[in-house]
């Protein structure tokens, strides 16, 4: 039976299996995975490509495409009036509830999220209409509210904008609108600024924070950049191949990583300071042998084992458990008391 | 061996500008009167946002873009004033890498082939050499020669871009054009192919043009950096001296918003406001203005001069003595 949530979490994903299963084969793109989300705080989960990082939120939101589906697992949520919903066990018409009211979601690529056709100012409203008793009139106005809110400048005249009108800076303002319109208690955001500039990802970080000191909402931050990480986290997981190798709050993990994945991640990033001299020499920067494996085709030990540097026979043979490695720290690694 | 750069630059880029015609017959203005010099042996970055021109820039310099203006003097040539039958002669000397491994190779190709037709392109002789060229060729990009018979699908993208590398190889090229070669990579696997290209680039005594948008990426790689924005380039100079140092407005915000992987440093700095005009209405004087903290009347009445602050490190921004 499920053990009770915690009153501070909103969030609580356990043992989460979500497979894509087809005649030839199992896919297992999440597989097992565990972390909990902290009310009105910032959980970065962590990852390259194929490490189900994105599968994982698609799976809380109930918006996995067939044949994927929930094989395991709870994923716990705490709604505003404190009553707990198991999702993973939710059918397509509860989630109508539960999304965009209760849980939101932002994406990487705004334009392919709006529609075209209609101005942002009647996305917006169709939203709040959906989902509340409000009027056209007042859906109107709460979505020009909206619009200043995200610091969108003349908001009363770009209520009236088609998508294409605006930068894709704008967009991603009015995609976090139209997600914040309803005022969930959870907003997932999956590589909200990937596709952005550096100036305008800067932009939208400071927005998203100022938003979740003002509204309170919790952040699932889904992303592959660990400065982006640095910048937003509370708590961080890290995933790999389907499954979560390392979780610590966001000071303890940039301060000392305990899973060997984890600090290959640091370490390959450039850094001037660590990576030139002082006469400017390069030093050949630290690299994670291999690439990414195919989540089809994971070895049936430790997913890092084969580019690991770490790795030893025992590595090869069983699939190491979370374990245990500081305050709030866990790493799947048997070595992890030796970094 | 490091090749001791002589001074007399490899590439001298002047004046290039690159317009294009519009829906409507708008004028594009994509790249605007760029300037920067690359000395033999060295790699320059060519930083900037989306719409900055960098790519366009890059690829002109290549005549893979026509340029509308500009001279780029290659060894003594004028390339952009060559014919295009003469241009053929030196697209040998002058290579390019691209940014996205999965559609700069031809999937139905095998690898001997792709790396094959660059070497047709010289005029290379078929058989057993040629074998041997292409087996040479993987080994020096770092893959086994026993690929040389697979499918680019059956590759990662970290040894897609190896291939790209190699066959940007094949003509033994003294100028490489690396177009955003790690964007599109697993951050495990870029530090690969950086490292990589640092050997490549002082094994063979190559010549880099690296274009990015990731600073700390431009910061390790190379000697000296052109940032540029919205067609024009803002600042450009030693490395070293640009980080530690920037100049511009521009270049110290771009610096100051990067997110670092660090929670301890929070960014002390407010972001940019607002985003990059359009290329088809630039801004009058500098392009930079409608977004710059330090503006003042007199950056819309002129477009700042180029100055040289010593050090072949150049700015263009009438306040600069002021950061």
């Amino acid at each position: 039976m499920t053990a009770p949530l915690p009153a501070e979490t909103i969030l609580s994903v356990r043992d989460l299996k979500t497979w894509f299963v087809s005649k030839r084969a199992t896919t297992k793109a999440v597989d097992g995975v565990t972390f909990d989300l902290k009310r009105g705080k910032t959980l970065a989960v962590v990852g390259e490509s194929g490490s189900g990082k994105s599968v994982t939120s698609l799976s809380i939101m109930g918006l996995l495409a067939k044949p994927g589906r929930i094989a395991g697992g709870e994923i716990l949520f705490r709604d505003r009036n404190e009553q707990v919903h198991d999702l993973a066990q939710f059918e397509p018409k509860q989630f109508r509830a539960i999304r965009g009211r209760e849980i939101a979601m932002i994406f990487q690529e705004p334009m392919t999220s709006l529609n075209p056709l209609y101005t942002v100012g009647d996305q917006i409203g169709e939203m709040i209409s959906l989902h509340t008793e409000l009027g056209r009139g007042e859906a109107r106005a709460r979505a020009l509210e909206m619009l200043k809110h995200v610091e969108i400048p003349d908001a009363a005249r770009r209520l009236d904008d088609y998508p294409h009108q605006m930068s894709g800076g704008m967009r991603q303002r009015v995609m976090i609108a139209m997600a914040l319109s309803c005022n969930p208690s959870l907003l997932i955001a999956d590589e909200p600024t990937t596709a952005l500039d550096v100036t305008i990802q800067a932009q939208i970080l400071d927005l998203l924070q100022r938003l979740q000191a003002q509204f309170g909402m919790s952040i699932l931050f889904i992303t592959h950049n660990l400065g982006v990480v640095a910048e937003v986290a509370h708590d961080v997981v890290v995933m790999y191949g389907g499954r979560v190798v390392e979780q610590a709050p966001v000071n303890s993990l940039f301060a000392h990583q305990k899973h060997p994945y984890t600090k290959g991640l640091l370490a390959c990033t450039p850094d001037a300071t660590r990576d030139l001299g002082t006469d400017g020499a390069r030093r050949a920067l630290y690299s994670i042998p291999g690439s990414v494996p195919p989540i089809t085709n994971l070895p049936p030990g430790c997913a890092f084992e084969p580019r690991c540097s770490m790795a030893i026979e025992a590595c090869r043979i069983a699939f190491p458990p979370l374990i245990p490695a500081g305050p709030e720290t866990f790493s799947r690694c048997i070595r992890t008391h030796e970094l | 061996m490091t090749q001791p750069s002589d001074d007399t630059p490899l590439l001298s880029v002047r004046g290039l500008t690159k317009h294009f015609t519009g829906r409507g017959g708008q004028i594009v203005h994509a790249v605007e009167d760029v300037s920067f010099d690359i000395r033999r042996g060295t790699t320059v970055g060519l930083v900037g946002e989306s719409g900055s021109g960098k790519t366009t820039a890059g690829r002109s310099i290549l005549r893979l873009v026509e340029p509308s203006s500009g001279q780029a003097i290659f060894d003594g040539t004028d390339i952009f004033a060559l014919k295009p039958g003469e241009m053929q002669h030196w697209r040998k000397r002058l290579q390019i890498v691209f940014q996205d491994p999965y559609s700069s190779l031809n999937p139905r190709l095998r690898i001997e082939a792709i790396i094959g037709e660059a070497l047709d392109a010289r005029g290379y002789p078929r058989g057993a050499r040629r074998r041997e060229r292409i087996a040479e060729l993987l080994t020096l990009v770092g893959l086994s020669p026993d690929y040389s018979r697979r499918f680019p699908h059956e590759f990662s993208g970290g040894q897609r871009q190896r291939i790209g590398i190699a066959r940007a190889l094949a003509v033994e090229p003294d100028f490489i054009v690396a177009d955003e070669p790690v964007s599109a990579l697993d951050v495990s696997v870029q530090a690969q192919v950086l490292n990589l290209l640092g050997e490549l680039q002082q094994n063979l005594g190559l010549t880099m043009l690296f274009i990015a948008h990731d600073l700390s990426v431009v910061e390790y790689l190379c000697d000296e950096v052109v940032v540029m924005y919205l067609g024009r380039v803002m600042e450009r100079g030693p490395s070293r001296q640009v980080y530690a140092q920037p100049r511009h407005p521009y270049t110290r915000a771009l610096l100051a918003t990067a997110p670092v992987p660090d929670p301890t440093r929070k960014r002390t700095h407010v972001p940019l406001q607002g985003d990059i005009p359009s290329p088809i209405n630039p801004p009058s004087g500098c392009v930079f203005r409608t977004r710059c903290p330090m503006a003042i009347e007199a950056c819309a009445q002129v477009i700042p001069p180029v100055e040289h602050l010593g050090g072949n490190h150049h700015v263009a921004c009438i306040r600069h003595g002021e950061l």
